[in-house]
């Protein structure tokens, strides 16, 4: 008892506030998790720094000596050198972990910070000690946010970095990523960092509900993957679409922007599928169709579509947040 | 010591031991018949589907010419769309296998019981600790092997003729893993290796992190590497061609040699498609039987 009196002594508390022995006691406690976080951080960002400078220098200079940015390009343009395919392995490194993260990050939370704690006591024990229940979940929280914040959007900063110079000279080398690609928009925005926020928060409600680590890291994963899925197929629709409308000589309408949905208009302006007979003599005049259609983003709705997911995603996050701090206080009685 | 004695006495039936693994994990074997089932319907319904999506993916003319449907007739049809996106999802299912696995075996089969002591207590009952380990393995492993190798067979069915545009070619990585025996073999290399980080660890979440960063830098060695497992096919001509489709295209060079030009293309045929499974596979197994040796000797040393 002697060194536990030591510890909670105030000779000691004087100095540190509660919130700070907390939050060192946190840090401690998952170092694992954090010295992990911080190694993926320099990883994806170490590849990132690369790719912005010798990466795309190599991959630009190969791609010339080659005559790939000639008029008639040879059939060695098809598949990438070596040094094209480094470049694209380091930015496609960055992005996989980046897209990585809202899992890993529900599944410790699930597992390892709230599920695994709840499951062997040691949840119930901390409570007893300086730290009430509420300021506990409440440090759980609030710390990893810190941390995930943090260093999604350096990662982001990055990466816009990256995404503004390609578009530059080495316009061909990036040619087949477009910035409403899933990974590109999510990464190039605040989205990144408001999934995994939302990740947390999901991960520490399943581990409050099912208060088992295994579970609790399951369910974690499975909703977080729903959750990036819905949110995927919910894109195009959280912002109003621009349309354009060309004639039948014109044809369908090409444009290198988000496209949400193309059909054949009629005479009267509804919208009808384009019909199977398109192209034959006589097909337009016998369906009646007068035009083509296509409801598209342009790149101008980057940030609303940014903006109107990333208000989503902190939506769900802080439900999330505040379910979990209900079911604490209905399992704690009044203490929280 | 008499429950250990009577532990290793042959009266024993082993059935006891594999309905325990089997209630113990029953949230896990539930799981795993639910995605069996699932996957299975799936792939009857993408068979049913098979002849429409191919009408789908013809060659057309616009407008219709010697015999050939319209294009907008061909392209009117989207069962196709479905038809190769149903398939595709179902390809990466199935070479994604190994990671759940290696994830569970890690983390609930072997990590959280010698970390909760629940081995340990099995152990002075009828059920001897290489008893115990070899029935944890076994019961997965047979479950897998049953299951995985049904799903590549009635994944072959529904692919039908394997057209590439639909179901994408042999060499794509997913499809790859899809359609062969190497399915089985990442499935019980994942299950070999969670059981390995569960002994070697001692405890469920690092186990079951461990086991899935293992199974994944296996996983992409070998998707990187394929191309080197069997010796490949070079072809060497003055002025220039093309490779079929159905080549997989190792490396690609066109460069002059006195003066004429030389395109020099390294390549797989499709017909490499067998003895590329074949050495993965036995790589793959190989993977598994050391990690599986692995667990047993570890376990052995630690007992007194």
């Amino acid at each position: 008892m002697t060194a536990l009196d030591t510890v909670t002594a105030p000779a000691v508390t004087r100095h540190t506030s509660p919130s700070r022995g907390l939050v060192l006691a946190m840090l401690r406690l998952h170092r694992t998790a954090l010295l992990f976080w911080l190694g993926l951080v320099v990883v994806a960002a170490g590849a990132l720094l690369w790719a912005m400078g010798p990466g795309a220098d190599a991959a630009w200079a190969e791609y010339t000596d080659l005559g790939c940015d000639q008029a008639a390009p040879n059939l060695g343009c098809d598949s990438p050198g070596p040094a094209n395919s480094r470049y694209q392995t380091a930015v496609t490194v960055a992005i996989g972990l980046v897209r990585l993260l809202p899992l890993l990050t529900g599944a410790w939370a699930g597992g390892a910070l709230i599920g695994r704690e709840l499951e062997n006591g040691t949840a119930q024990l901390a409570w007893t000690q300086s730290v009430g229940p509420a300021r506990w979940l409440a440090a759980k929280l609030a710390v990893p946010a810190l941390l995930l914040v943090t260093g999604t959007l350096t990662l982001t900063l990055l990466h816009r970095m990256l995404w503004s110079a390609d578009r530059g000279a080495a316009i061909n080398v990036m040619g087949w990523r477009a910035w409403h690609d899933t990974g590109v928009f999510e990464v190039n925005g605040t989205i990144a960092a408001a999934e995994a926020l939302a990740a947390l928060a999901l991960g520490v409600l399943a581990g409050m509900l099912l208060r088992r680590t295994l579970p609790a890291l399951g369910v974690a994963v499975l909703t977080v993957m729903s959750l990036v899925y819905v949110l995927d197929a919910l894109r195009p629709y959280l912002w109003p679409v621009k349309t354009v409308v060309t004639s039948l000589d014109d044809g369908t309408p090409g444009i290198d922007s988000m496209i949400v949905e193309t059909g054949a208009m009629t005479a009267s302006g509804a919208r009808v599928p384009i019909p199977s007979c398109s192209g034959e003599p006589g097909c337009d005049a016998r369906t009646g169709i007068t035009h083509y259609y296509a409801d598209y983003h342009p790149a101008s709705h980057f940030w609303p579509l940014q903006l109107m997911e990333t208000g989503l995603l902190l939506a769900v996050a802080a439900l999330a947040a505040a379910t979990a701090f209900v079911l604490l206080r209905r399992r704690t009685g009044a203490a929280v | 010591m008499t429950a250990l004695g009577t532990a290793t006495a042959p009266a024993v039936p082993p059935g006891g031991l594999v309905r325990t693994v089997a209630r113990t994990h029953r949230t896990a074997l539930v799981l795993t018949l639910l995605v069996l089932a699932t996957a299975t319907a799936a792939l009857a319904w993408l068979h049913s589907l098979g002849d429409e999506a191919r009408a789908g993916n013809r060659a057309c003319a616009t407008p219709p010419t010697d015999g050939l449907p319209s294009c907008a007739a061909v392209e009117a049809i989207t069962v196709d769309e479905t038809y190769a996106s149903g398939l595709a999802v179902i390809a990466t299912v199935l070479s994604w296998v190994m990671f759940p696995v290696a994830a569970w075996a890690g983390g609930a089969l072997v990590g959280r019981e010698l970390e909760s002591g629940t081995a340990q207590l099995a152990w002075t009952q009828s059920v001897g600790p290489l008893r115990w380990l070899a029935a944890k393995l076994a019961a997965p492993a047979a479950l897998l092997t049953a299951g995985t190798g049904g799903l590549v067979l009635v994944n072959v069915w529904a692919r039908g003729d394997s057209n590439p545009n639909l179901a994408g070619d042999w060499y794509y990585p997913d499809v790859f893993v899809s359609t062969g025996p190497v399915a089985v073999a990442y499935a019980l290399a994942g299950l070999a290796l969670g059981a390995l980080a569960g002994l070697v660890w001692r405890r469920a979440l690092p186990a079951a992190g461990v086991a899935l960063a293992a199974s994944l830098l296996l996983h992409s060695l070998l998707e990187r590497h394929r191309e080197d497992l069997w010796p490949s096919v070079t072809r060497t001509e003055a002025g220039s061609f093309e490779l079929p489709r159905s080549a997989l295209q190792v490396a690609w060079a066109d460069s002059p040699v006195n003066g004429v030009p030389v395109t020099r293309a390294t390549f797989h045929p499709e017909s490499h498609f067998w003895p590329l499974q074949y050495v993965e596979t036995g790589l793959l197994l190989a993977v598994a039987a050391t990690a599986t040796a692995a667990a047993f000797v570890l376990l052995a040393r630690r007992l007194p």
